[in-house]
């Protein structure tokens, strides 16, 4: 700690920063994964051949992504006590995070599919495939796979927007840093060592992105 | 009894008719053409005997059986009847031989080796082998041909399809893929296609079905339909080739 005095400010609070940043850690990939399986669903439902569903999938999609995050969780923890509903903060925290970022997946989903062969889909069902079957063995992996980059950009999102969570009293890294530095007086300080934390989770999450999308690349595609 | 008997078949769309009570047959071990001027139908008709497309009414009996009635399982017709579309329609995002064993395994159910194993063997017959590992966007347009019949014919099928086969290709590749597709006429795959290659019709077809506008103009041997004095519609469409 003697070789970074400005770390050594802040050593009395390690286990409440680690403790933050472990919550962080726990809702953003938390978030991460149940967002990628509700982009999944929402996307599978966007394509079903009932109109009536492509309606109602496509209006939750724009909801989403047309109503900010913040109004969404404040819904849940606020709005439903009201109905006698009480749920922990980091349960609010999943729930809003996950339906608003399964209307964002599903959305880069879609797109991705308008980037498809259709051809190969008429395929798949000439060949005897189900519909059901040709979403799970042609449609999703490709869709998913030509996807990867903005499904991990919106995993770097949802690291940073997991901050605003404290705002429904869920003590993330974020809080615990705005207690710490509540306490000590050290703003400056302790907010630069919050950005330059956040950077780093972003820096790993990235590279382990990048490496992600060369790996599931569609040869002579993506 | 014919495989493959088309009984007035018909598809409306609300602003017009595509196909107007078309009939014909095929025998088990024949090949035909269907041939005809762009929007005659072609494609319409090939898809409506497999019900990738809905017929408006008619009758298809397939193997003795009406597949038009109600209750007819889709999906177990399709999966005798090989489709060769005309860009090949291989899945991007899987090897040559996953693209050939994908339906064993699904389909049909055959555990992995096995199903790998019968790829492999249609694999050889196209010469496609080596290229197992490949994935189609390596392939040229002749060797993804070929895959796309190897995974048909993987199915053990009743008859084979195939919609303009060759319109996708360079000419050195479509004689390699008439090479190849009047091997399996010779090898007495039944076989359906539809084209506008000449070439092609001329290779490997007992009979042409001419469509125009919908309808059944002719059926005969190519070498007839070429030898018609003065009729306009198979004039303009072989633009005096004969």
């Amino acid at each position: 700690m003697d070789a970074f005095p400005f770390l050594a400010d802040l050593a009395s609070y390690w286990p409440q920063i680690v403790r933050g940043l472990r919550d962080t850690i726990l809702l953003s990939v938390t978030i991460t994964v149940t967002g990628l399986i509700g982009g999944i669903g929402v996307f599978g439902l966007a394509l079903s051949p009932n109109r009536l569903v492509r309606y109602v999938t496509q209006s939750y999609i724009s909801l989403f992504i047309g109503t900010p995050l913040i109004v969404f969780l404040f819904l849940l923890y606020y709005g439903l006590p009201n109905l006698g509903v009480t749920l922990s903060p980091f349960v609010i925290a999943v729930f809003g995070f996950t339906f608003n970022v399964s209307a964002y997946n599903a959305r880069y989903l879609t797109i991705a599919y308008k980037e498809l062969d259709q051809a190969e889909l008429e395929s798949a069902r000439a060949q005897g495939f189900s519909l059901s079957q040709v979403f799970r063995l042609i449609t999703a992996p490709q869709s998913l796979r030509m996807s990867v980059p903005a499904l991990t950009n919106q995993a770097i999102q949802n690291i940073k927007d997991s901050s605003i969570v404290f705002l429904i009293q869920y003590i993330e890294f974020f809080a615990q840093m705005q207690e710490v530095a509540s306490r000590t007086f050290l703003f400056f300080k302790t907010y630069v060592f919050t950005a330059l934390v956040y950077l780093l989770l972003v820096s790993v999450v990235v590279l382990a992105a990048r490496r992600l999308e060369r790996k599931l690349a569609i040869p002579g595609l993506s | 009894m014919a495989l493959l008997e088309v009984k007035n078949l018909v598809k409306s769309y609300t602003d017009r008719t595509v196909l107007d009570g078309v009939s014909f047959e095929l025998e088990e071990g024949e090949a035909k053409v269907v041939m005809g001027p762009s929007g005659c139908g072609k494609s319409t008709l090939l898809r409506c005997l497999n019900r990738l497309i809905e017929p408006t009414s008619g009758t298809i009996l397939f193997d003795g059986q009406d597949v038009t009635r109600p209750g007819v399982d889709v999906r177990e017709l399709r999966s005798r009847i090989g489709f060769v579309f005309q860009n090949f329609a291989l899945y991007r995002h899987m090897s040559v031989l996953d693209n050939v064993a994908l339906a064993l395994r699904r389909l049909k159910k055959l555990p992995r080796k096995e199903a790998e194993e019968r790829a492999v063997h249609e694999l050889h017959r196209m010469e496609m082998a080596d290229k197992r590992d490949a994935y189609p966007a390596a392939l040229s347009g002749g060797q993804s041909q070929r895959v796309a019949i190897a995974r048909a014919l993987a199915m053990d099928p009743k008859v084979l399809f195939f919609d303009e086969p060759t319109s996708a290709l360079d000419p050195i590749m479509v004689r390699e893929v008439v090479t190849l597709i009047n091997r399996l006429y010779l090898d007495n795959v039944t076989i359906l296609c539809v084209t506008h290659d000449l070439g092609l019709a001329k290779h490997i077809s007992d009979r042409v079905v001419f469509l125009d506008r919908g309808k059944v103009y002719a059926e005969d041997r190519i070498e007839h339909l070429l030898a018609r004095d003065a009729d306009p519609v198979i004039d303009e469409f072989f633009g005096g080739e004969g």
